[in-house]
């Protein structure tokens, strides 16, 4: 990806940031005025998650920088990790995402998706389907053999 | 100076694509306003929520059936993408920040499930085989197909490879398929009862960020009574396979794949025919 930061900026402006709003009011009746400093705390996390991405030369996805600065202020070594939480709380993780289905819709080659054959779309619902039993059978034996359901 | 001949200006972007910044919002606010809708079908609670009905509606004005949207437009929304995706991922992590004592204790746990991932094989694999697919099995089988894996692949056998081809197949049938299938799956098992949910919740990080979001809202509706420790669980487990993920696949999944594939692939492909006739000339 080569955008540059204010071209980020502007993007996510006029996509997530506008429609946040719009879904949050209408999906979890917040107004907008009280969802705005949320969604304010969760753009600027994710505008310091992609600039550090561009500044530390790991070959890891931006969005990792993005899920570990969010991590980071909101921990309790934060001292300002009590605002961050309360804020973001009045934004339903269900309103960010919204926006997200809208572009990958969007942008979609549905020719290349319908050229696909029937073979491989049950290739595909296997391969998911076999990612996420298997992973939910090895969590919970984790899960009974080390009694960490009793700390949640 | 020289920036302005580099970058365009802001008033040039905004007219390029406030089509698709105006038609976006349209479709956030219907899909919103359809809202939240739950199925019961058996035992199955199925939850179809505003991003499904923004995919369907977004899918419908694109450039390939009613043509709303072009081309070009088409392109820039994927790239957009990984932009507007930022603020979720940037909730995750908040809520991940805020029950870190509890992330820290179930730490080992995320990391042993991860190991799931091999789940693609053992269930797709011999299937892809026993259909007829020959090398493309390969790479649709060794991964989740997401963008990182692909581009492994083709970078390991080249893009017009077989086994590129079958992951290039798994990526554009699992955006619109698997994000609407792994939500129905989450339900579907969810109903079983027979997981908790946090299990389910760490297996909802299948590598795909939209993916993700699909299956631990679903169970994060199911379950309100967890609802932010699934979705900070979820997104650890998808932070995880972004990072390790490319690993997983050059160092534990593809190789596993190939000598399953080597090993099957005679045994019990339809198309498997070279070998016998070779016998039959032998003898």
């Amino acid at each position: 990806m080569t955008m540059n930061m204010r071209d980020w900026t502007i993007s996510l402006l006029f996509t997530s940031v506008i429609t946040t709003l719009v879904a949050n009011l209408i999906g979890n009746h917040m107004s907008i005025a009280e969802s705005i400093p949320g969604v304010m705390i969760l753009s600027a996390i994710a505008f310091i998650g992609i600039f550090l991405g561009k500044l530390i030369p790991l070959r890891i996805p931006a969005i990792v920088y993005v899920i570990l600065t969010g991590l980071l202020v909101a921990s309790p070594i934060s001292p300002i990790s009590q605002p961050i939480i309360d804020y973001t709380a009045k934004i339903s993780f269900m309103a960010p995402i919204t926006i997200v289905g809208t572009l990958a819709g969007i942008g979609l080659n549905f020719k290349s998706f319908i050229s696909q054959s029937w073979k491989m779309v049950i290739v595909a619902i296997l391969v998911f389907t076999g990612t996420f039993l298997i992973q939910a059978i090895f969590a919970q034996v984790f899960l009974n053999l080390t009694d960490t359901l009793d700390s949640f | 100076m020289k920036n302005k001949e580099q970058y365009q200006s802001i008033g040039k972007i905004i007219k390029e694509n406030y089509r698709l910044y105006l038609a976006a919002l349209v479709i956030v606010l219907v899909a919103e306003l359809i809202g939240l809708k739950k199925l019961q079908i058996g035992s199955a609670l199925i939850i179809i929520y505003p991003m499904l009905f923004a995919i369907l509606i977004s899918v419908l004005l694109g450039p390939d059936i009613f043509r709303f949207f072009k081309e070009k437009e088409s392109k820039n929304a994927s790239s957009l993408v990984l932009v507007a995706i930022t603020p979720f991922m940037a909730k995750v992590g908040v809520l991940a920040g805020a029950n870190l004592p509890k992330l820290v204790d179930v730490g080992p746990g995320l990391a042993f499930q991860e190991l799931g991932h091999v789940g693609t094989i053992f269930l797709a694999l011999p299937v892809a085989i026993l259909l007829g697919i020959k090398k493309e099995a390969i790479g649709a089988t060794s991964s989740t197909c997401r963008d990182k894996d692909y581009g492994l692949i083709c970078h390991l056998y080249g893009a017009n490879s077989p086994e590129a081809r079958g992951a290039l197949s798994i990526y554009i049938i699992g955006f619109l398929i698997g994000t609407i299938y792994i939500g129905f799956l989450a339900s579907l098992v969810a109903s079983m009862n027979i997981f908790h949910p946090l299990a389910l919740a760490m297996a909802s990080g299948v590598g795909s960020g939209v993916m993700m979001a699909a299956a631990s809202s679903t169970l994060a509706t199911i379950y309100p009574e967890y609802a932010d420790q699934i979705v900070m669980l979820a997104g650890a487990s998808d932070m995880l396979a972004a990072i390790v993920g490319i690993y997983f696949t050059l160092f534990i999944s593809l190789p596993l794949t190939r000598k399953m594939y080597y090993w099957l692939e005679p045994r019990i492909s339809p198309k498997h025919t070279r070998e016998t006739k070779n016998m039959k000339v032998g003898s």
